[in-house]
């Protein structure tokens, strides 16, 4: 695994020794995101600006070296895993907020930019960026874009692709250009709408315009608590069979409250069997309006208690546990297998009880959150790595979840990307043709298959199934490193 | 070498597993906004102690670098929602470094041998500091700043820079006293902090807690423990416990945040020591922070005509959880207006002794502060911790503002005498 040393000394003179990582221990907590695959590369770069992205990537396409962008590692499908290793480009060092236009609504910023920085700014003019993935606090508004993140507050909003209105990009092939506009860009094809979701296989995003929107007059959040899953999964329908449409709507099951309270100490009722989040904003009457229907809907299907919070404070603690549920199943098992499937929200119960006969028949128990409003699922499989073939049996599970999200007419993934870890499954969902041209805009883009490799779409060889086997990487180990 | 070189105080394998690697921690982390290396943040830090428990790697000298740039803040663990002891596993990542340091040098075995010889050692820290606290207020002192010689002392200027104006010491009492509440003084915080003591006394006496000082007791050991000499920090957690079991407290308190934090885990210290690890844990039980059992009292009207700022002292707010209460407190003053600043509970660098061993770093925490207080102009500047007091007086003085760094306890001391004063 030894990288051309030309190569280290073309980057060094780019950026400056001290934003480049080479050494062993340096590189090893990139290797990994939030998720379980798991790759290392072979060197890390921090551009400071657009024409230190341009020249790395230059730089690297000319050594035919790969290369992978990453934002702050906290993806949940392996998008920022160097999966042949290479050269991994971080954004860590181009995180500035260049301009916020109260007037206009938007803002300019740097990809590495963290998405809460982005919308603590905003306040200041009282405006908001919506898109809100449950990492918001580490998460950069690049990882964002590459991703098409969603987040709780995306049922009535839109995801990633709705709120960003341009992007400067250095594409694969290492050419500078700026997709979409501020204006309407209603004019021929929507290249903005296609690298947005790309997930790094386009190119490096070097600043990006969004929209911002105006802090709704007054939200309410309701926590509605139910004895099962089912009962709270009629009142989704409910709520949104009355007509309304909530600025959140969002599901827990047992096993995430009680490790959500035990980590984080929210307030949540230990012993509920589901509770729902739902969250109401605009102007004040309304907002009272649309709450009283929603109670209805809820006392109507069996909700044993409703919390409201109207203060900022109560809601951020409502949130709190929601927020942080994922990364408090710690707290239950070692790993965790967090699946992303989407799902007609009339399929909710039945998929749900596939999702619990998949746990049990493979024994592992599993942990269930998600975005009920839109149907898309976050079921995750805990386990412990370090158990014998753990890691390729919870991997079977998870594909036979996936399987049932298709077969109930949904996908493969909501908001988490399908990465290195769902690539596979592609042809579930698309045919052959449909694939081949994904490729080919892929080409256009300039990526003959070392840009971002083996993301998204399955790959035939060449990407092996190191990441997915520790055993690999650990068999390369100490021997490697010293 | 692969593995652990000390294998009893090696990090718990089950605190390693609970890390799910989820990156919610690393915008929290001081060094990470600083340096933007995922290696220099807590998942990057956790993840290297797993690679050399696992003998991925051994334990080299660039791992002992980025471990060594931790404050120990443990703003991470406070957001950690899998509950990552960060605290515990940085402790006895550093007692690995102790026991086999791959890059060895003097610097380490002075600071040990301080740490055990001075600090350790009540009356070995009074000789050396009684100078210290003559020279403070000595127009040798004022002759030295005017002279700019102290910008080519290092580590002694800036020493000088966080030296603030120490009065009286403040001592446990030599002879047996009775009482329900008992005060920890400490190793430093008696010796140069001794006016923070007598406010804290003053402040409990007029909302009706009268408080003693039990003899005996000691340093908490915190700063040794940081260090990852567990022996040295266990050995003064077992003479602290003693001493307060020898005496009639029913309450602990302590106004110095690190050491409040350290002695509320003095069970996790010794859970190893049959003989005190049961001990241990009743006396952590005891243990409240100052603001901890003010808020709940009734106390006289205070007024402090002026503006302030309260900066979280990181191991009240993150390690104890501890941030509502002094702002509570400080909110209850007459005719003070306080002021928010950006980075609040954001590390100041000084951090124990680390504004000595990574200066870089610490000036850089520093100089954010300084240029929020440079933005704000408060006239009073708040907090909970003689370290976080040390390094804001050198920060307003990069602020160029005029501005006093109070303890909590003096403040609140100052408010309600005032107000006293004037009906």
């Amino acid at each position: 695994m030894s990288m051309s040393t030309k190569l280290l000394d073309e980057l060094r003179n780019l950026v400056g020794s001290e934003n480049l990582l080479h050494k062993p221990e340096d590189l090893l907590v990139y290797e990994l995101d939030g998720t379980i695959d798991r790759a290392l590369p072979e060197a890390v770069v921090f551009p400071a600006n657009t024409e230190e992205v341009q020249g790395v990537v230059h730089a690297c396409n000319t050594h035919e070296v790969p290369v992978t962008p990453r934002g702050a590692g906290t993806g949940l499908s392996g998008g920022a895993i160097p999966a042949r290793q290479g050269v991994i480009v971080g954004t860590a060092r181009m995180r500035r907020i260049l301009n916020v236009d109260p007037l206009e609504r938007t803002a300019l910023v740097e990809p590495g930019a963290p998405n809460i920085q982005l919308s603590e700014i905003a306040a200041e003019h009282g405006l908001f960026y919506a898109p809100d993935p449950s990492s918001q606090k580490a998460c950069t508004i690049g990882g964002n874009v590459a991703e098409n993140a969603g987040g709780p507050h995306c049922l009535a909003l839109g995801v990633t692709t709705n709120h960003v209105v341009g992007m400067e990009v250095v594409t694969a092939s290492g050419e500078l250009e700026w997709l979409g506009s501020y204006g309407p860009d209603s004019t021929g094809y929507d290249l903005r709408g296609l690298f947005i979701g790309s997930e790094g296989t386009l190119g490096i995003a070097t600043k990006v315009a969004v929209r911002l929107l105006p802090i709704p007059e007054t939200v309410v959040t309701l926590l509605a608590i139910f004895d099962d899953v089912e009962h709270a999964s009629e009142t989704v329908s409910a709520v949104i069979g009355a007509g309304l449409v909530p600025a959140a709507l969002e599901m827990m099951d047992r096993v995430t409250l009680q490790a959500a309270e035990e980590g984080l100490r929210c307030g949540y009722p230990p012993n509920a069997g589901a509770v729902l989040l739902i969250e109401l904003d605009g102007i004040e009457e309304l907002v009272q309006e649309q709450v009283q229907e929603a109670r209805a809907a809820c006392n109507k299907h069996g909700a044993t208690e409703i919390r409201t919070a109207t203060e900022a404070n109560e809601r951020t603690q409502l949130w709190k546990g929601r927020k942080g549920a994922i990364g408090a199943l710690g707290r239950i098992a070692p790993n965790y297998y967090l699946l992303d499937g989407v799902v007609p929200r009339s399929k909710l119960v039945e998929t749900m009880g596939e999702v619990s006969r998949i746990s049990q028949k493979y024994k592992f128990p599993v942990a269930n959150v998600f975005h009920a409003g839109d149907g898309n699922l976050h079921p995750c499989l805990l386990f412990d790595e370090r158990d014998e073939g753990s890691t390729a049996k919870v991997l079977e599970a998870g594909a036979e979840i996936m399987q049932v999200c298709v077969d109930a007419g949904g996908a493969l993934t909501g908001e988490h990307g399908v990465g290195y870890e769902k690539n596979r499954f592609m042809p579930l969902l698309y045919s052959e043709t449909d694939l081949e041209n994904m490729r080919r805009v892929r080409e256009i883009f300039g990526n003959s298959g070392t840009f971002n490799p083996c993301k998204v779409l399955p790959e035939g060889t060449g990407c092996g199934e190191m990441a997915h086997q520790k055993g690999a990487l650990q068999a390369a180990g100490p021997e490697a490193y010293v | 070498m692969t593995g652990w070189p000390l294998a009893e105080d090696a990090p718990n394998t089950a605190d390693l597993a609970k890390c799910v690697h989820c990156g919610l921690c690393v915008n929290s982390c001081p060094t990470y906004a600083i340096t933007g290396l995922e290696v220099e943040s807590p998942r990057g830090r956790i993840h290297l102690a797993r690679a050399v428990a696992e003998e991925r790697i051994p334990l080299t000298e660039t791992v002992q670098e980025h471990w060594e740039l931790c404050l120990q803040c443990r703003a991470c663990e406070a957001v950690c929602p899998s509950g990552v002891p960060y605290g515990q596993i940085m402790e006895k990542a550093r007692a690995q470094l102790q026991a086999a340091p791959p890059s060895k040098s003097w610097g380490r075995t002075f600071r040990r041998l301080v740490l055990r010889q001075v600090i350790g050692r009540t009356r070995v820290l009074a000789t050396l500091l009684a100078p210290v606290r003559f020279f403070a207020r000595s127009p040798l002192r004022k002759l030295l700043r005017a002279s700019g010689l102290l910008r080519f002392m290092g580590p002694i200027g800036l020493l000088e820079a966080q030296l603030g104006r120490p009065g009286r010491p403040f001592r446990p009492n030599n002879k047996h006293e009775e009482g329900d509440v008992a005060l920890f003084t400490g190793c430093v915080m008696g010796e140069l902090f001794g006016d923070v003591h007598r406010s804290t006394v003053r402040v409990l006496e007029r909302s009706g807690t009268h408080v003693f000082a039990p003899r005996n007791q000691t340093c908490c050991g915190a700063l040794s423990a940081h260090d990852g000499d567990l022996e040295e920090a266990r050995r003064l957690a077992r003479l602290n416990i003693s001493a307060f079991e020898a005496s009639s407290a029913k309450t602990i308190l302590v106004n110095a945040a690190g050491c409040g934090a350290a002695m509320k885990e003095y069970g996790d210290l010794l859970e190893g020591d049959s003989k005190f690890a049961e001990r241990a844990q009743a006396i952590a039980a005891k243990v409240l922070d100052f603001s901890e059992y003010l808020v709940g009292r009734t106390l006289p009207v205070g007024r402090l005509p002026a503006k302030v700022t309260y900066q979280d002292a990181c191991h009240l707010a993150h390690a104890q959880g501890i941030s509502t209460e002094p702002r509570t407190l400080l909110g209850a003053i007459e005719d003070c207006e306080l002021v928010e600043t950006d980075g609040a509970d954001l590390c100041c660098g000084a951090a124990g002794i680390y504004s000595l061993l990574q200066p870089a770093m610490s000036a850089e925490l520093r100089q954010r502060k300084a240029l929020e207080f440079a933005k704000h102009k408060p006239d009073l500047i708040v907090t909970a911790n003689p370290g976080c007091q040390m390094q804001y007086e050198a920060a307003i003085r990069e602020a160029g503002i005029e501005a006093r760094v109070l303890h909590l306890a003096e403040f609140l001391d100052e408010a309600q005498a005032t107000s006293t004063r004037s009906p």
